[in-house]
C-alpha cells in the first residue's frame, strides 16, 4: 500500500474524516472519484443553471413572451436548488466560505457608508431647500435600512446558536 | 504564515489538484495555503499535517508572513 493509502487509512481508524463539514463530500479520496474535477463541474451547473435562467428569462421578456420568462426564470432557480440539494460533492470548502465572509464585511462597508452619507444628505438637502430627493431614493434608503435590520436579526440568531 | 506545504508536496510528487482532493478542499485552496494568502482552519492543519505524517508546527511557523 503506498503512502497516500496509509495516510488516509489512519486518519480513518482515527475516527476522523478530513473536512467533513466543508470539504469532502462521498465520491473523494484515494481510489475515488476525482472530487476536484466533479466538484468544479457541479459548481458550473450551479451557476450556469441560474445564469441561464436568467437570460432566458430577459430574452423572453424582450420577445414579449412573459410567462414563459418567467417559467425559465424558476426552471434555472429549480436547477440551482437541485445541484445545491443533491451534489455528491462538497461544493464549497473553507476558503469560499472565508471570501465570503470578507466579501459579506466589504458590502456592509458599502451599503454603511451609502446609508450614513444618502440619508443625511438626503435630509440636510431638503432641509435647506436645495433638493427635494424622489420617493425613489427615500425607497433605496430605506432598503439599506432593512438590510441592516436583517444583518442585526441575523447576527443575534447566530451569536445565540454558537 | 511561513509553512513547508509546497516543499513537502512536491516531495511527494503530488500536484496541487492531487493534495487538494487528499485532504478535500478545492486546488485554489492549497494555492493559497502555500503562498501564504490564507490561513487554513485548524481541522484542514490537522489534516494537511496527517497527510504529511508530521505535526502541524513542523509544517506552519507562526512567527513567518510569507505571503506575495
Amino acid at each position: 500500500m503506498d503512502r497516500k493509502h496509509r495516510s488516509a487509512r489512519r486518519l480513518g481508524t482515527d475516527g476522523w474524516t478530513p473536512m467533513t463539514g466543508i470539504g469532502v463530500g462521498s465520491g473523494g479520496g484515494p481510489g475515488g472519484t476525482s472530487t476536484v474535477s466533479t466538484r468544479r463541474r457541479y459548481r458550473r451547473l450551479l451557476f450556469g443553471s441560474v445564469g441561464l435562467g436568467v437570460a432566458a428569462n430577459v430574452a423572453l421578456r424582450l420577445l414579449s413572451y412573459p410567462v414563459a420568462a418567467e417559467a425559465a426564470y424558476w426552471v434555472g432557480i429549480v436547477g440551482f436548488l437541485a445541484v445545491w440539494q443533491f451534489s455528491p460533492v462538497q461544493l464549497f470548502d473553507e476558503r469560499d466560505a472565508e471570501l465570503e465572509r470578507r466579501a459579506s464585511t466589504l458590502t456592509l462597508v458599502a451599503a454603511a457608508v451609502v446609508l450614513v452619507l444618502g440619508a443625511s444628505g438626503a435630509r440636510t438637502l431638503g432641509a435647506l431647500g436645495v433638493y427635494d430627493a424622489p420617493p425613489f431614493v427615500e425607497g433605496v434608503l430605506y432598503g439599506y435600512v432593512g438590510l441592516f435590520v436583517v444583518f442585526a436579526v441575523a447576527y443575534g440568531w447566530v451569536s445565540w446558536t454558537r | 504564515m511561513n509553512n513547508d506545504v509546497r516543499a513537502r508536496r512536491e516531495e511527494r510528487g503530488l500536484s496541487q489538484a492531487g493534495l487538494a482532493e487528499e485532504v478535500g478542499v478545492t486546488r485554489q485552496t492549497i494555492n493559497s495555503i502555500e503562498r501564504g494568502r490564507y490561513d487554513p482552519s485548524l481541522e484542514l492543519a490537522f489534516a494537511l499535517a496527517a497527510f504529511f505524517e508530521c505535526r502541524i508546527e513542523d509544517l506552519f511557523d507562526p512567527d513567518g508572513d510569507e505571503a506575495e
